[in-house]
């Protein structure tokens, strides 16, 4: 970050505010050692903290097919790529935690359910199906989202992004080659992989969030993320409709088309009341997955409690 | 570990692949390959179910690992047979009824508790170090290449195993669960030395150099020194010609495919999607 922000503590705090903003808004990054107002770090915290619970969530519907994964080559690329998003949640935990709140606190609030996570992992996984459109559809969603990240103000979120989108655009490979291998395999194979995008389409359109105006999103004015929630649903169909209508899947929306006059696709309106009780925690499999969590939190409290010599429950689940 | 207690057994002649064997040495060595790989591969299955659910962030994405390296060596072990045999490894791997396969009891138990996990791989691993410490000298060249690999993959098995016993043995809670743990897996453990059908005919053949009651006194003479220094109790006695014997009844029977029922589980649920379709490309 620039020096003279650094050095220049004599100012008052309006002016040094100002001084940061604008910093900010002509592209400059902030390190977690820089000075930086109380609402950017709270923004940015709550930003990257959601994050970090969303790689860790992401990880149970995905781990119930590790065991059932159905050759050796799958069952080696599935447990690879669950071990990429645990050590996704670890790095971006490690980038929250240098804003001022420990891990420990995090995992609390987040088993409380107090902080959120990805509307997606929110839902069932029914069929193997599920696991090739999530790896290739979801982990696609993501990534351009993520990819738009490494743009973002605050620099150990943006260095970060880096590794986690080096990643995910293999697991992306993984999905697409388990959906073509389903698409090519028997009618029931096809049936499976066709479902499966059925169900997770609605899910995939809300991903990128509602369409709040970009004067009012705080997160891109200040430049925590560097697209609009829209700007990324459009980039994401603009790629990815043109492949899943190419490998003879069907796209479950009848109002789906590019629309050469305004430059953008139209859909049908996604149901932003769905994603709203979705994210505070009434999605279908909200309840289950916490309590999952809960569960092996308090299993395992007694292994963190030696490893660390503190006393019995220390850092067990409330 | 176990390196030390090790005789090297040059072998005689090199056998370099199934061409070089007859039938009755081939069935036998087709046993000793499907004993290796169904350990690795069980294990690894019980292994991965700590993935996400690991009691730290660090030790999930550890353990994760080391669960795939175990399928990789069961792949790459399954392929061996597959030459051996003619049947595709991923046939081998998913399409046996539980009754095929041929892992030692100590795999076929449920995961348990993290104390009982780290035993579990901490009886294995060091029960392993020593059968391939042996294997690598085998007279059948694609065993003895293959392993070379595996070995020094499952040496930073053990090396981190053998920090979790001791992590958790420096402390009271932690020292018994451990305890309880290894005592209840002790007679499990011991059924991967168990003589396999055949066994006398991979001897001959220098493809199995030493026998497994051999293997077995050497594991338990490789753990006695650790065992001593960590004041755990080893279920062994040193005899007057310095060999050790276990002193607990073992539980034998996954070499023919008895299992506990945590097994018949496990293989339902690896086998779901597999047998949804079978024969199908997944």
């Amino acid at each position: 970050m620039a020096t003279e922000v650094l050095h220049q503590t004599d100012q008052g705090e309006a002016e040094r505010r100002a001084a940061f903003f604008a910093h900010i808004a002509a592209g400059g990054k902030v390190e977690a050692t820089d000075w930086m107002p109380d609402d950017y770090r709270r923004q940015v915290l709550k930003f990257v903290e959601m994050h970090a619970n969303s790689e860790l969530m992401g990880v149970l519907p995905e781990r119930e097919w590790i065991l059932r994964a159905p050759t050796l080559k799958r069952k080696l690329a599935l447990t690879a790529k669950v071990q990429d998003e645990v050590g996704h949640a670890q790095l971006l935990y490690r980038v929250a935690e240098d804003l001022g709140k420990s891990r420990e606190e995090m995992w609390r609030d987040l088993l409380a359910g107090k902080t959120k996570f990805h509307n997606v992992f929110h839902y069932p996984t029914e069929t193997w199906g599920d696991v090739g459109i999530i790896a290739w559809l979801i982990d696609a969603a993501a990534i351009v989202a993520q990819q738009a990240l490494r743009g973002s103000s605050y620099g150990p979120y943006a260095r970060t992004m880096q590794k986690i989108c080096w990643e995910e655009s293999v697991h992306i490979m993984h999905g697409r080659d388990i959906v073509l291998t389903l698409v090519n395999g028997t009618p029931k194979q096809r049936a499976m992989v066709q479902d499966a995008l059925d169900r997770w389409w609605a899910p995939i359109m809300q991903m990128h969030g509602f369409r709040t105006p970009p004067e009012k999103d705080k997160d891109l004015a200040w430049r925590i993320k560097a697209k609009s929630n829209e700007e990324l649903r459009q980039e994401f169909l603009a790629i990815y409709v043109p492949r899943i209508l190419e490998i003879g899947l069907t796209i479950p929306d009848p109002e789906l088309r590019y629309d050469e006059e305004a430059k953008r696709w139209r859909y049908t309106e996604p149901d932003w009341d769905e994603l709203t009780r979705v994210v505070t925690g009434h999605g279908p499999k909200s309840a289950e997955r916490l309590q999952f969590r809960q569960i092996h939190y308090a299993d395992t409290a007694w292994v963190r409690d030696v490893i660390l010599g503190e006393g019995p429950g220390a850092l067990a689940a409330d | 570990m176990g390196e030390g207690a090790v005789t090297a057994t040059i072998p005689t002649a090199t056998l370099a692949g199934p061409e070089d064997l007859d039938g009755a040495t081939r069935a036998a060595l087709a046993e000793l390959l499907l004993a290796l790989a169904d350990d690795e591969f069980v294990l690894g299955f019980w292994d991965s179910e700590w993935t996400g659910i690991g009691p730290a962030l660090e030790e999930d994405v550890a353990y994760s690992s080391i669960a795939q390296d175990e399928i990789g060596h069961a792949r790459a072990l399954y392929e061996l047979l597959a030459a051996l045999t003619g049947r595709k490894a991923d046939d081998l791997a998913y399409d046996r009824g539980p009754e095929g396969f041929r892992q030692a009891r100590l795999l076929g138990l449920d995961r348990g508790d993290w104390a009982q996990s780290i035993a579990r791989r901490y009886l294995y691993d060091t029960a392993d170090a020593t059968r391939l410490a042996a294997l690598a000298g085998s007279s059948y060249a694609p065993l003895a290449g293959l392993l070379g690999k595996v070995r020094r993959e499952e040496a930073y098995h053990l090396l981190h195993f053998d920090g979790w016993i001791r992590r958790l043995n420096d402390d009271d809670r932690g020292r018994a669960r451990l305890t309880a743990a290894l005592d209840a897996l002790w007679p499990a453990a011991l059924d991967l030395f168990t003589p396999l059908a055949g066994e006398d005919l991979l001897v001959r053949a220098g493809i199995l150099p030493r026998p497994f009651a051999a293997l077995r006194g050497e594991w338990l003479a490789a753990l006695a020194p650790i065992f001593a220094e960590l004041d755990l109790p080893l279920p062994a006695r040193r005899g007057d010609d310095g060999a050790y014997t276990p002193t607990v009844a073992p539980l034998t029977g996954g070499r023919d495919g008895n299992h506990d029922p945590a097994f018949r589980r496990l293989h339902d649920e690896m086998t779901m999607v597999y047998r949804e379709e079978p024969g199908a490309n997944w």
